[in-house]
């Protein structure tokens, strides 16, 4: 079609139809063949012989050109209406093309030829005024040609011809001087009076047929429709009178118009017919329209001159009448001259005087037949053909916009332009400035508009008035056509919303008469377009959908995609995969793809109401697969937009169309759409009984020597272990042969339901076997999902993501790496320039659909991307095949134990063994509540070493739980069972525990004989025990008291006495302690006394509840040496060695470490029990919170000199009979003036040698009497264990008490002297005391 | 007569969009060929067809009598997409137009369209039918001036839609006085 060719108004057209069985193929390379003849020579024509039918013909001198054009479908049936009004419409001439074959006669193609020819022109049709038809030879010479010469309208081409496009022309230059001659017979009947008459009859006036014609006219009208035009000769002389001289007169006009000629001729002309036919028809006309239908056709002849005249004419004639229509056409016409004219390069006639636009002229001339034809007309017409008016004016505004449009797009007015307007050829016309590769950028199309002096703007103004509701009358053909020819210009413009707007309308054209036809019993609705090869694919499909082939759907659905992709929906954004070339389904998703969210693009509103049409242009061709891909990709980029209705519609929309796609046989199948659907894996830890712990083989050396184990394994001698935290983190481990499961968490942003068929793990590495599972994910819901597989051989197992398979679609792989610090980093460094990047605009307009957006990533984001490197995975270690133990019976009652403080008991575990492997390494560990308190006290570093000792103590010598390994058998033959016996002691504060065993097997035989595994696996099994501890028996206040043989005499019970049975006065002290009971029963509490050098001893009471009782326990005093004294306060565990803060001076550390050896040979040498009384439970009762001070330190302690005083006298003054002074209660008592002697016995009981000194007092001193001197005896040096006595005499010399002290001194080297020892006696002296 | 307005972001998403109708009559003068349209076909996509050509518009308004188009009457969907396709020719203009208001950029079947281009690229579109130039242009200076006010919020983003209840009554309030 070729409504936009500027001059279609000068085109000469000659219909091609086949004839006969030419092939397709055949027909259009000849008519390629005679199409490449554009222009014709006026001078080539031959001349007509008669005067009277050479009106139209050209001289052959004359330069100008019949500008040929050959369409191959004659003009819809509508249009014949305007056989008058515009001939330039209509095929002038027909040629037939047919191949000449063995088979066919050339007279059967004579007639198969009238018959066409018949067939596609109504039967009162003025054209064609010519037809022949040309017969190519098939091959060489070998038909029988030789009888066709004499047949009327056919000429052979043989195939032996050289030159058959000179050949051609001349054939054509016949055919044309044949309709030219025709011309003349046209208007010698327009121009007689009853002609006119019919010419300004209606709007769109027609010629009668002959039967309606008055009789002097007729005569030559049947023979023109009868004859033969090829054969011009033999047309009878038609009668001419009325006008002939007159026209006769313009045959060879001069070469520029003469006004006043013409106006001489218009008055000769005028009068008279006004005037005669008024009386014949009752209404005189004007001769305008004759004029005007004169210029049409000596237009078409190629003489611009004559028409240029005959257009002048009838305008001045429109100018003062209404007839818009004819006016508006005889501006085009005029328009048409002009550019004739500046082809053929004879100079136009207004470009020396203006500065103008060259084309300015014709611009307006198109403008005022544009406003003239959208004029309304004079009188309403009861048929009134709005579809021609509505043709006329679309036409006439694409005329003048493709001139604009031509002269833009060739720089400016140039032979570039001339060629777009004359000859742009059947198919759409792509000037060069807009097909090179750079055209698209609307750079390049500025420079046009500069270069060229029309913008845009401009051609789109002119452009756009084209649309509007009157597109409606126009019929299917014509508006397509229309539309088609808006959108190509929109298109070349770069205005590409607007051809999206009305590519619309066409593909609602097209899909309305696909439907149509098919409510029409799938009859073909316009059968002329079928043969239209020429034609985009869209048209076929008009007639094609009738008999059920999908040839158009194509096209039309490559319109639909055009038009979405121009709204920014991705219509694509799902595409098919061909699953034998693709097993894997496509290149597996990148978890960041979807990260960085584009900024959206587009209209939302209208992008859902153009998905919807394309659902619905889909369903209608009706095309399944594209069905699915519009509904799934408009969910997968719109959903966000989407209403609910529309996502429920397009979900099933698309499942319904995936089933009708299989059943048809659609071998393709769609790729996996609903975005990333996983957003996690997680793998399941086992539980707690299965779980591996992986341990380096050196463990196992250290385990053997136990030591402090329960304190170093959670504190070690440093802070921070570097080995700790590697062990700690490290693969998962798994077993071989054992259940995995993986926790997956699946998304579903729609509001239906997602149905996923096939969701699998993907792995990498050794054998998984798992099986796929199907599922519905909720809607708009996250959903977690359990997926168990086994590795079936060690080694180590990557999980890199999933599979996920859609109902009927393909299945895609999605990627999902760990979440390390470096992803997460990455992640966040996209996002967060992504984020920078968000509000700042680079990109406007269409250029900013994210289509495009692969190409500008070269910023941030993909310097962030850039940066990537390869994404870690969740990783398992896959290691063989482990026993299994379980705990199979315990002694305890729903695990819980009841102590009491201090009480032991024991604990049965049986293990069984219900693995095929057996067990050969078993371990445990214990835990209870006390430990974590103290560890963390402990690690605090806070408290003081004495208490930190005492914590340690508890710790490592206390613990709740004890299992003495060496009893027991740590092996476990497969499917065997095993006691183990544990104990447990109550323990204050302790209110549950832990039992971990830990058990593998290590001596496995070894496939190989390379080096052993430096690591071994073991599995633990806990039991945890709720403990109860009574806390029953509380200890105050310990002391010990020095022993006064005083109070020791006049004890009389019976517990006493055998408790001092050998108790002395000297060397012994007293332990005392308060028991309190605070639980409800009464305890019976003993004390032992565990000493060397003392026979043992106990005493026990029972303590009533809420009692408190004061035991007491006679101690032999302990001396400890000083190698033992002066050591530190030892620390337990290798736990880290803190500095002490408080600064204490070097006696002050002497005393702190006495103070401790001391105690701990204090709890050593007693020991407490308690017992149930009549019960039978038992425990130990500890004084470890008691605490020491200095006195009881100075009374526990033997002291170094030991100082024994007496008094005695003798029995006369020379003998040596010694009698000892009475003694009661400690006290002596002497009489008064008696000589009595007092004996100080010293003896050194330290460890090393002393020299001392002692001084004696007597208080009062001043009723003693005394020999010798008292104070600062030298007593010399004592060597250890050594005794020395001394006696001094005294006399008391009054009545009354008397106290006498002794101390020792050691002399320490020269002036130091430091008391190391005294004693005191006490004398009570009175008149009754025997003598 | 009726107006639409719509605020378009540099991706031509619509961030604010208003229909005004003014008391002011219609005077577009009908072209004749829009007259006697014939109901030619019956399917969903000669409806499409219709819409888009304009066509239906044009009926309703001659139901009414000609005067005043009350209610939306007109498609919706029809005029935005000649509002969205009208960008074509503002993105061009605007290549070479200093001038940030746009007069009468474009005109598609019945519609006169109207641009403001701020120098952020947000687009205000406008589709009139009278000619009212003066007061188009002062009506867009004001919108101009509350969507700056609206985009000092430091929480609205270049892409996020104008919710705000002031504006949008403040924006009616202006078309009311101007157009």
């Amino acid at each position: 079609m070729e409504y936009n060719a500027f001059a279609s108004l000068s085109h000469f057209r000659i219909l091609l139809v086949p004839v006969g069985s030419i092939s397709r193929a055949t027909f259009d390379q000849w008519a390629a063949e005679i199409r490449t003849l554009e222009n014709l020579r006026l001078s080539d024509i031959p001349p007509g012989t008669k005067d009277e039918k050479a009106r139209f013909m050209p001289s052959p001198k004359s330069k100008g050109y019949l500008h040929l054009c050959f369409p191959t479908h004659p003009p819809p049936s509508s249009h014949y209406a305007m056989s008058l009004f515009r001939p330039s419409l209509f095929p002038l001439g027909v040629i037939g093309i047919a191949s000449c074959s063995h088979t066919d006669s050339l007279s059967s193609i004579a007639a198969e030829f009238n018959a066409t020819v018949k067939d596609l022109f109504p039967p009162d049709s003025l054209y064609p005024l010519a037809k022949n038809c040309f017969v190519f030879e098939e091959d060489d010479g070998t038909t029988n040609l030789n009888l066709g010469d004499h047949l009327p309208g056919l000429v052979i081409i043989p195939s032996m011809m050289g030159n058959k496009k000179e050949n051609i022309e001349t054939l054509l230059a016949d055919l044309c001087s044949n309709i030219l001659a025709e011309f003349s017979t046209v208007v010698n009947t327009l121009e007689s009076p009853l002609g006119n008459e019919y010419l300004n009859a209606t709007l769109f006036p027609f010629l009668p047929s002959a039967s309606d014609f008055p009789r002097q006219l007729v005569d030559d009208e049947p023979e023109r429709l009868s004859r033969v035009p090829s054969q011009p000769e033999h047309s009878p002389v038609p009668a001419r009178r009325v006008s002939t001289p007159i026209l006769g007169m313009k045959r060879n006009p001069s070469t520029g118009p003469s006004s006043p000629m013409a106006s001489a001729r218009q008055s000769t002309l005028n009068v008279p017919m006004a005037r005669k036919r008024q009386s014949l028809i009752g209404a005189a006309s004007s001769h305008g329209r004759l004029f005007k239908v004169l210029g049409d056709l000596f237009i078409l002849a190629g003489r611009t001159e004559d028409a240029s005249v005959w257009y002048t004419e009838a305008l001045t004639l429109f100018k003062t009448s209404t007839d818009s229509l004819w006016h508006a056409s005889t501006l085009e016409g005029l328009a048409t001259l002009s550019l004739l004219d500046a082809w053929s390069g004879q100079g136009f006639q207004t470009s020396i005087s203006t500065s103008k636009e060259p084309w300015g002229d014709i611009s307006e001339r198109l403008d005022q037949a544009i406003s003239l034809y959208g004029r309304p007309g004079p009188l309403p017409e009861p048929d009134q053909r709005y579809d021609l008016h509505a043709y006329l004016y679309t036409v006439a505004i694409l005329r003048h916009s493709s001139l604009l449009f031509a002269a833009w797009a060739a720089k400016g007015w140039g032979p570039l332009a001339f060629t777009a307007l004359m000859h742009p050829g059947p198919a759409p016309y792509i000037p060069p400035t807009l097909s090179h590769p750079d055209s698209h950028l609307p750079r390049n199309r500025d420079r046009l508009s500069s270069f060229s002096g029309v913008t845009r703007s401009q051609i789109a103004a002119v452009l756009s008035q084209v649309h509007g509701p009157w597109l409606l009358h126009l019929g299917h053909r014509e508006r397509i056509a229309v539309l088609e020819s808006v959108a190509y210009l929109y298109s070349s413009l770069g205005y590409h919303r607007k051809e999206a707007y009305i590519l619309r309308e066409v593909v609602g054209c097209i899909m309305d008469l696909v439907v149509c036809a098919r409510e029409e019993d799938g009859r073909s609705y316009l059968p002329g377009i079928a043969a239209n090869g020429k034609e985009s694919g869209d048209l076929g499909a008009v007639a094609v959908k009738g008999i059920e082939r999908s040839t158009g759907n194509e096209s039309v659905l490559k319109l639909v995609k055009f038009v979405c992709e121009m709204h920014g929906i991705d219509v694509e954004a799902v595409t098919f995969v061909n699953p034998s070339t693709q097993d894997e389904g496509g290149a597996p998703q990148d978890v960041n793809a979807d990260d960085v969210q584009e900024d959206p693009y587009g209209w939302p509103e209208l992008q859902i109401g153009i998905i919807r049409e394309a659902l619905a242009v889909a369903e209608a061709l009706p095309d399944p697969p594209s069905v699915a891909q519009f509904s799934l990709s408009a969910l997968k980029s719109l959903h966000a937009v989407l209403g609910d209705d529309d996502q429920h519609h397009m979900y099933f929309t698309s499942g319904k169309a995936l089933t009708a796609a299989k059943r048809r046989g659609e071998t393709r199948s769609i790729e996996y759409w609903s975005g990333r659907p996983v957003v996690s894996i997680e793998l399941l830890q086992p539980p707690p009984s299965r779980l591996l712990v992986e341990n380096p083989v050196s463990v196992l050396a250290q385990q053997r020597s136990e030591g402090a184990g329960q304190i170093s394994q959670m504190t070690g001698p440093f802070l921070y272990n570097p080995r700790k935290s590697v062990t700690a983190r490290g693969s998962t481990l798994v077993v071989t042969d054992e259940p995995l499961e993986f926790v997956l968490t699946l998304r579903n942003p729609f509001v239906f339901d997602l149905e996923i068929q096939n969701l699998s793990l993907s792995t990498s590495g050794v054998a998984f076997d798992m099986k796929p599972i199907s599922l519905t994910i909720p809607a708009n819901s996250y959903h977690p999902v359990t997926l168990t597989g086994k590795p079936l051989e060690d080694g180590s197992l990557v999980i890199r993501g999933c599979h996920v398979q859609a109902p009927g679609g393909a299945s895609r792989e999605f990627l999902l790496p760990l979440a390390t610090a470096e992803e997460e980093e990455h992640r966040f460094r996209r996002r967060s320039a992504a984020a920078c990047e968000s509000d700042r605009t680079k990109y406007s307009g269409l250029e900013s659909r994210s289509k495009k957006s692969e190409k500008r990533n070269s910023t941030l984001v993909a310097s962030a991307l850039s940066k990537r490197t390869i994404p870690k995975f969740l990783e398992c270690t896959v290691v063989p095949e482990q026993p299994l133990l379980r705990i199979r019976w315990s002694s305890l009652v729903h695990g819980a134990v009841m102590l009491y403080n201090g009480e032991k008991s024991t604990l049965r575990l049986t293990l069984e063994n219900v693995s095929n492997l057996p067990v050969d390494f078993l371990r445990l560990s214990f835990d209870d509540s006390t430990i974590g308190p103290a560890q963390a006290a402990l690690a605090e570093g806070d408290l003081s070493i004495y208490d930190a000792y005492e914590t340690e103590y508890q710790l490592i010598n206390r613990p709740v739980f004890s299992w003495d390994r060496e009893q027991e058998d740590t092996e476990i033959p497969a499917g065997r069972k095993v006691a183990i016996v544990l104990t447990c002691s109550g323990k204050v504060g302790c209110t549950s525990g832990g039992i971990y065993i830990s058990y593998g097997y290590l001596h496995r035989p070894q496939s190989t004989l390379s080096q052993p595994q430096e690591t071994f696996h073991t599995r633990q099994l806990s039991y945890p025990v709720l403990v109860t501890v009574y806390h029953m028996l509380e200890c105050h206040n310990m002391d010990v008291f020095p022993l006064d043989q005083g109070g020791c005499e006049e004890t009389s019970e019976d517990g006493r006495a055998i408790l001092f049975k050998d108790v002395e006065e000297e060397g012994w002290c007293l332990f005392s302690i308060d028991v309190r009971n605070t639980y409800g029963l009464p305890f019976e509490v003993t004390l032992n006394r565990v000493q060397k050098n003392a026979p043992p001893t106990s005493t026990t009471c029972i303590v009533a509840p809420g009692a408190t009782t004061r035991m007491v326990l006679p101690l032999k005093k302990i001396q400890l040496p000083e190698e033992i004294t002066s050591q530190a306060i030892p620390m337990l565990s290798d736990r880290q060695f803190v500095v002490d803060k408080t600064k204490l001076s070097t006696a002050e550390y002497k005393l702190q470490r006495e103070l401790f050896w001391y105690r701990e040979e204090l709890f050593k040498s007693v020991r407490g029990h308690w017992r149930e009384a009549g019960g039978t439970r038992s425990g130990e009762l500890s004084f470890r919170q008691q605490r020491m001070t200095l006195p009881m330190l100075a009374t526990l302690r033997t002291e170094s000199i030991r100082i024994h005083l007496e008094l005695y006298r003798r029995g006369s003054e020379t003998s040596e009979e010694q009698i000892s002074v009475m003694r009661k209660n400690g006290t002596y008592h002497p009489a008064p003036y008696q000589f009595v002697y007092l004996r100080v016995r010293i003896a050194n009981l330290s460890f090393q040698p002393l020299v001392l000194t002692a001084d004696t007092t007597v208080d009062p001193a001043d009723h003693v009497i005394q020999e010798g001197v008292l104070s600062d005896v030298p007593i010399g040096r004592l060597e250890k264990g050594e005794e020395r006595e001394l006696e001094a005499p005294l006399c008391f010399v009054a009545c009354g008490r008397f106290h006498v002290q002794v101390e020792a001194r050691a002399v320490d080297g020269a002036v130091r002297e430091a008391r190391v020892g005294s004693a005191t006696l006490k004398v009570v002296v009175s008149e009754d005391n025997p003598e | 007569m009726s107006h639409h307005l719509f605020l378009l972001s540099p991706s031509d998403t619509p961030l604010y969009s208003l229909t005004h109708f003014s008391a002011k009559p219609s005077q577009a003068a009908q072209s004749p060929l829009s007259a006697n349209l014939p109901s030619w076909s019956t399917s969903a996509f000669a409806g499409t067809l219709t819409a888009l050509s304009g066509a239906s518009s044009v009926v309703q308004a001659s139901t009414q009598g000609g005067g005043v188009r009350m209610g939306g009457g007109q498609d919706r969907h029809v005029i935005q997409m000649i509002a969205n396709a009208s960008l074509d020719v503002i993105e061009e203009v605007v290549r070479r137009d200093n001038g940030m208001y746009l007069k009468s950029v474009d005109k598609f079947n019945e519609w006169t369209v109207s641009a403001f281009v701020t120098p952020g690229n947000m687009k205000f579109v406008l589709l009139h039918e009278g000619k009212n130039d003066e007061g188009i242009r002062l009506f867009f200076s004001e919108v101009w001036e509350l969507y700056v006010k609206t985009t000092l919020n430091p929480f609205h983003t270049a892409h996020s839609g104008i919710v705000s209840g002031v504006f949008d009554a403040r924006v009616r309030a202006s078309a009311r006085k101007h157009l």
